[in-house]
């Protein structure tokens, strides 16, 4: 406990050090930008800056990561309130009456509750970051070969869960994922699989490379197949974006329960701020004093969106810091970050050194909420503006961006070559209904299950009876299981909370 | 819901994914064949599944052509800017990365018909993102350009 309380305040003086606060202030404002382009997406900032981390100690990085995607979060709710257009899917529900506000004339108001409710749902979802992450660390530190095996089957069921229309295809996604995750070295016979003469490929696909591929590039191909629109212009205001102390207080409750919602969608593998925002929604009109204004701006109908998808932030952290599990493709990326700074997410980020970094984190992503809420009610004028942005310019920049990113990992152009050919299966996998984030949570789990399973087998002198021998292992069982029925329980809650909104 | 025609096409194209995978899988030592026949074999049963699902929803509620996701699709625009790209990473080794960069964003800019002012100011900032990050920060040695060097 004392050993604890330490690493959390030794986390702070680390977090405040002047290179974790500029990459805060550069984390929030690059992730704000993007999540305000209608357009891009938070794992698409997160993957596209992922390379800007590498020459970074882990702790900055992460913090950077974390910013972006808090900012990317938040970011998206400037261009739902001002031009209706949701910046990213966690801010369709804001768009709802954050727009009608804005139509009434009380565009800054909704802004300011935007922003104010980001940041209370932001910041308490730090609490069950710091209080559920250790405890699931220390638990998964029992964890033998079996039960590894079996954490990532359970990660890869997970897969049926973020597939967004059919489980089959979901499920087809993760298994074509994991097929490219045998390309390298086989890990126990030492046999070259798969590796087209490319000795680059020693090690398998660069996760790094596909992620840019997979989330950033084929967004560049989405807006390149499109005719070029010229955005709806941004709606001036003038009144005050900051809150009264007696709506402050009327606000209080509705933040209060979009952040336990947000917060335990979050934790939820598979499920993520874009249904987390209809259901605080949702629960804010069912609780609302006012059910009048609800359709034609209600300033609680924001913050209960806002709190809301804020507040899955911490709670996504969860899984994949203590198991190595990424429940939806920001984590996955973040994972990747991760992976990057030569760190294994699972119980070895609570042990010794390297519980420092994840402690320096943690302070960081408490002080990040600030840090958006400072810059996020300075700087909404200007970032309304750079909604705007047109998607001509956006192609090429962030073409760009992805091959000088991906070239930066290891000074190599084969990895620019797999990054587009990343980017062209994920812009594929978008137009036929597959799942990038399948894809990508498969390859990162793959050699975890494979080494698991193979390892496991050569303990048992190939009994297949090791894998069921704990009862974590059997607990993990029921999860898996729990795993594949999970898409048809967030369908409903999905379908319910849309359906209540209409 | 149902049958999209398009599914044909997904599927064919994983049953192609698969036969490619255990050719080559079948030419590894027989130990390291297991681990990825495993893989093609669920890859292709679940390929099956979804043929399975398919005909039910064609028998059930019909067939549609699934090229929703096709009716903003632009073919010259999103062709061309993708040859564009290519052209633009095969000229890189030749020509390094900035100049190959500027080209390729100047070309691109004008097919889009982007304003000029906003052109070159897009250019401007995006190449001095990249010099600053990657080439004083990260110290990354971008290509330079064989043609140059």
């Amino acid at each position: 406990m004392l050993e604890t309380l330490s690493l959390m305040g030794n986390g702070f003086i680390n977090a405040l050090y002047p290179v974790n606060i500029l990459a805060m202030i550069a984390g929030v404002t690059i992730g704000i930008v993007i999540g305000c382009l209608p357009g891009l997406s938070a794992a698409m900032g997160v993957a596209l800056l992922l390379p800007m981390t590498f020459s970074m100690e882990a702790s900055t990085g992460m913090i950077m990561l974390g910013a972006i995607y808090c900012g990317a979060i938040f970011g998206g709710s400037i261009s739902a309130i001002l031009i209706h257009t949701p910046g990213t899917p966690a801010s369709a529900a804001t768009a709802i009456e954050g727009y009608q506000m804005t139509l009434k004339g009380q565009a800054g108001k909704a802004l300011g509750t935007a922003c104010i409710a980001s940041f209370f749902g932001g910041l308490l979802s730090c609490i069950s970051l710091y209080f559920f992450a250790p405890v699931l660390g220390q638990l998964a530190m029992k964890f033998g070969s079996p039960e590894y095996f079996w954490l990532s089957i359970f990660g890869l069921t997970i897969i049926a869960g973020v597939s967004s229309k059919s489980m089959v295809k979901g499920l087809m996604s993760g298994a074509l994922g994991l097929l490219l995750s045998t390309i390298g070295m086989d890990p126990m016979q030492g046999v070259k699989r798969f590796m087209f003469g490319q000795s680059s490929l020693y090690e398998g696909i660069n996760v790094t490379c596909a992620l840019i591929g997979l989330f950033s590039m084929s967004q560049a191909l989405v807006l390149a197949e499109a005719k070029i629109k010229q955005r709806a212009k941004a709606a001036k205001f003038n009144d005050k974006m900051l809150l009264t102390k007696s709506e402050l207080k009327e606000l209080a409750p509705t933040i209060g329960r979009s952040w336990i919602i947000g917060n335990l969608i979050g934790i939820l593998p598979g499920a993520g701020a874009s249904i987390a925002c209809f259901m605080g929604y949702n629960t804010a009109r069912q609780f609302s004093k006012h059910k009048e204004l609800f359709g034609h701006g209600s300033y609680e109908g924001v913050a209960g969106s806002e709190a809301a998808n804020n507040a899955v932030t911490g709670g996504s952290l969860i899984p994949m810091l203590t198991l190595g599990i990424p429940g939806e493709s920001v984590t996955a990326v973040l994972m990747g970050g991760l992976i990057i700074q030569g760190l294994t997410p699972g119980p070895n980020l609570f042990i010794g050194e390297t519980a420092k970094m994840t402690y320096t984190f943690f302070a960081g992503f408490v002080l990040i909420q600030f840090f958006m809420l400072g810059i996020g009610l300075l700087g909404c004028r200007g970032f309304a503006h750079i909604a705007r942005l047109s998607d001509a310019i956006l192609i090429p920049s962030v073409t760009i961006l992805c091959v000088v990113g991906s070239f930066a990992i290891h000074q190599n152009f084969v990895d620019v070559v797999i990054m587009l050919i990343f980017g062209v299966i994920g812009w594929l996998a978008r137009k036929f209904g597959l799942n990038n984030a399948a894809i990508v949570l498969a390859l990162i789990l793959g050699p975890i299950g494979e080494k698991g399973l193979r390892r496991s087998l050569l303990l048992s002198g190939g009994d297949p009876k090791i894998l069921f021998s704990t009862p974590v292992c059997w607990v993990l069982i029921v999860l898996c299981v729990l795993g594949v029925l999970s898409p048809i329980l967030m369908d409903k809650m999905a379908g319910k909370a849309i359906e209540e909104e209409q | 819901m149902k049958m999209k025609k398009t599914d044909i096409g997904v599927c064919l194209a994983m049953y192609a994914v698969c036969a490619f995978f255990l050719n080559m899988t079948l030419k590894l030592p027989k130990a390291a064949q297991i681990y990825p026949l495993c893989v093609i074999a669920l890859l292709a049963g679940l390929t099956t599944l979804h043929v399975f699902n398919m005909v039910i929803a064609a028998i059930k509620s019909g067939i549609e052509s699934g090229l929703d996701d096709f009716k903003d699709f632009v073919p010259s625009q999103f062709f061309i800017l993708f040859a564009m790209i290519v052209i633009y990473l095969a000229l890189m080794p030749y020509l390094g990365f900035y100049i190959a960069s500027v080209l390729f964003m100047t070309a691109s800019l004008i097919f889009l018909r982007v304003k000029l002012w906003q052109a070159i100011l897009s250019e401007i900032v995006i190449i001095a993102l990249v010099y600053c990050a990657f080439t004083l920060f990260l110290e990354v040695r971008l290509p330079a350009g064989s043609l140059f060097y």
